[in-house]
């Protein structure tokens, strides 16, 4: 498991996907689909500069955002990319 | 709690608060679940249907206010997270409303603890070059999980009325009232992206709010994560839907029905109803028609007061529990990978949990899903297998009495036809299923005023809605017996009836009226099980085709006024024979098993 976000890790940042319950950072990035997710998660709160912390990982990934919950799928969790002082240290 | 009028323009508030030809109409806007409808029912004394999830409100209410000397018309709208790009059916209604000439001024409700989403809001509100005034409302919850806003600061920048409320507490509303007369044009740099918009929204939040680490939401918090884990969360939904059928299904469908149905009416007022009608009808026509076997007061009142009453009451207020604890939105969690296999995404619950309370409302409901393509199949299966809450009445009256194990064959059988249908829909139908976003309200205590307001309103509704139609329903069935049509209905179905499905051939007019109304007919088979014409296999074959059958007419209307005739033809002509196949295969199984129950 720690080879695995090690690899992501080179400069601190990871999709949010890849964090573990409790873990926190910063938002970097949310990729662009077609499906018009990063306008949603844009209207969320879930933008650049935005503090997320994971609080659960199964069945879905809930987080919080700001002072909002979000529960999303995991295809969601891959596109939105966090930097994570945590992992960098 | 102030008013901070930091920026007037010269006239603009005489300009707004002019004499004029027509009311000043005020909409308000926001987020969902920050306290819209709260707000419109505090200002035009008019009750819209409050709870604790995102998508209460799905469509546009307006009502009167009195804002000084003048008239307004105040507009709610369904909750927006954006009102550009890639936006939902409900989101493009307030659109409208906003880009509206009517429109005269924009108050923009916003959660006190999400300043920053509100204020990316803001900015989308500000293209739209309306008057406005910011309303933070929820500052008591936003205090507690130390939060705190430099309100003038935020006015002075933004240039418009920022004001600080507790809508629920009433707080808040004479400063709202006098800020509508300052209400001006916000000062937001033009932004056409929503990234640049997000980027200045967090600037002015990190300016103008502190957030300590204190939070004195402790017990809120710990609820809130219990509900959401599965190891805690399941047994905590098993827990929930135990309670639900004690409250509901023994509580209100054996002792209360039994209370009404064998106390108040059948010693009291069919019995006196009787008497009276013996007595001072001298036309036997007319005696029948009152207290006859398919009487108006025998058949048609007791059906709706005595059997479905009760347990529409107790359903309605554990519901709107539930609905105001924020707790049904966390079923989404769950629910997500199975609804995924259905060609939907998690958010689907809440349509399909409020269907079990009126699958028409719910069918309107579906507007918060995402695709065209979600919204069909979720109004399919709500008409398909969710049972709404008068014939949740019938089943549990009927089935609760018979044997835990009924009741399971029965939800089993038709939750497995509901995915299985929309299994195959998800693969038959054009079109994307959405990615599964979801915001979750906080956990909170229900307020036992809005509560009983609900409540009352409903059980009012039920009232309205469905004991007329009961009543019809009665008198076209004593029209059709005096006209021998019945027993014709009862030789032409019976191959399908007592053929196929192998029940009393009694039952063929009970299917007929399970036509106009779903749970009338199943009414009319609570009668028929109650008086011992049913074994225990028939009550959930003829249980099991009833629910499986499109709800009723009102619900028939309204799929047709969301997605046009030849869907809602389509999904009837769907719907009738998958009902009568499974009834005839459960009746097969059934059977050949040797089952009894």
């Amino acid at each position: 498991m720690s080879s695995i976000t090690l690899a992501f890790s080179s400069n601190g940042t990871l999709p949010l996907a890849g964090l573990r319950t409790g873990v926190g950072g910063v938002v970097v990035e949310v990729r662009a689909s077609d499906t018009g997710r990063a306008d949603r998660l844009l209207a969320l709160g879930v933008t650049p500069g935005a503090r997320v912390t994971v609080l659960q990982t199964f069945p879905g990934i809930v987080f919080l955002c700001d002072q909002t919950e979000l529960a999303v799928e995991r295809g969601v969790a891959e596109s939105i990319i966090v930097h994570c002082e945590e992992l960098r240290s | 709690m102030s008013c901070h009028i930091v920026h007037e323009r010269a006239g603009a508030a005489a300009q707004t608060l002019r004499l004029r030809a027509r009311p000043l109409r005020v909409a308000l806007v926001g987020q969902p679940n920050v306290g819209k409808s709260v707000v419109f029912g505090r200002l035009t004394g008019r009750y819209v249907t409050v709870s604790n999830y995102p998508g209460t409100t799905v469509a546009i209410t307006k009502g009167r206010a009195l804002v000084g000397a003048e008239v307004c018309d105040i507009v709610d709208t369904p909750g927006v997270n954006a009102l550009d790009g890639t936006i939902s059916e409900d989101e493009r209604i307030t659109r409208e409303v906003v880009a509206s000439a009517d429109c005269d001024i924009v108050v923009q409700v916003a959660d006190a603890r999400n300043l920053r989403r509100a204020l990316m809001l803001t900015a989308q509100l500000a293209g739209f070059d309306k008057p406005m005034v910011l309303a933070l409302n929820m500052v008591d919850e936003a205090f507690a999980r130390g939060i705190a806003i430099d309100g003038p600061a935020l006015a002075e920048a933004l240039r418009i009325p920022v004001i600080e409320m507790v809508a629920v507490e009433g707080r808040g509303f004479s400063e709202l009232r006098g800020a509508l007369a300052a209400a001006a044009r916000p000062y937001v740099p033009a932004l056409p992206h929503a990234s640049g918009r997000a980027v200045w929204a967090h600037e002015l939040t990190e300016r103008v709010r502190r957030v300590s680490t204190l939070s004195l939401a402790y017990v809120q918090e710990t609820l809130a994560r219990a509900t959401r884990r599965p190891a805690t969360g399941l047994p905590i939904l098993a827990a929930v839907l135990y309670a639900l059928y004690l409250f509901v299904g023994v509580f209100g469908a054996q002792t209360l029905v039994k209370l009404l149905e064998d106390g108040l009416f059948g010693q009291g007022i069919n019995p006196a109803a009787t008497w009276l009608a013996d007595r001072f009808i001298p036309v036997p026509f007319i005696r029948d028609f009152l207290v006859g076997q398919y009487g108006l007061i025998t058949m048609g009142l007791t059906y709706a007061i005595a059997i479905v009453l009760p347990v529409v009451a107790t359903f309605f207020l554990m519901f709107g529990f539930l609905e105001d604890s924020g707790y049904i939105p966390r079923l989404a969690i769950f629910c997500d990978r199975i609804f995924r296999v259905m060609g939907l995404n998690g958010k689907a619950v809440l349509p399909m949990v409020l269907g079990l309370g009126c699958d028409t409302m719910a069918t309107m409901t579906t507007r918060i899903l995402g695709t065209p393509k979600e919204r069909l199949i979720a109004i399919l299966l709500l008409a398909l297998g969710i049972p709404c809450s008068a014939q949740l009445a019938t089943i549990l009256g009927i089935l609760g009495g018979i044997s835990f194990v009924a009741l399971a064959t029965l939800f089993a059988v038709v939750l497995g036809q509901m995915f299985l249908v929309g299994w195959l829909a998800a693969r038959v139908l054009k079109g994307d299923r959405s990615e599964f976003i979801l915001e979750l309200p906080p956990i909170r205590w229900p307020r036992l005023g809005n509560l009983l307001t609900k409540t009352r309103l409903r059980v009012w509704w039920y009232l309205g809605e469905a004991v007329p139609l009961f009543l019809v329903g009665t008198v076209l069935l004593f029209v059709l017996d005096r006209l021998g049509a019945l027993t014709i209905i009862a030789a032409a179905g019976r191959p399908i009836v007592t053929g196929l499905l192998g029940l009393p051939p009694a039952t063929a007019q009970i299917l007929v009226m399970g036509f106009l109304r779903r749970d009338y007919g199943a009414a009319g088979l609570f009668q028929l099980a109650h008086s011992g014409q049913l074994t225990g296999v028939q009550a959930v074959v003829a249980l099991t085709v009833m629910t499986l059958f499109v709800p009723c007419v009102a619900n028939f209307l309204m799929m047709v006024r969301e997605r046009g005739v030849k869907t809602g033809l389509a999904i009837v002509g769907v719907i009738t024979p998958i009902a009568i196949f499974t009834g005839a295969g459960l009746n097969y199984v059934l059977h050949y098993l040797g089952v009894q129950f």
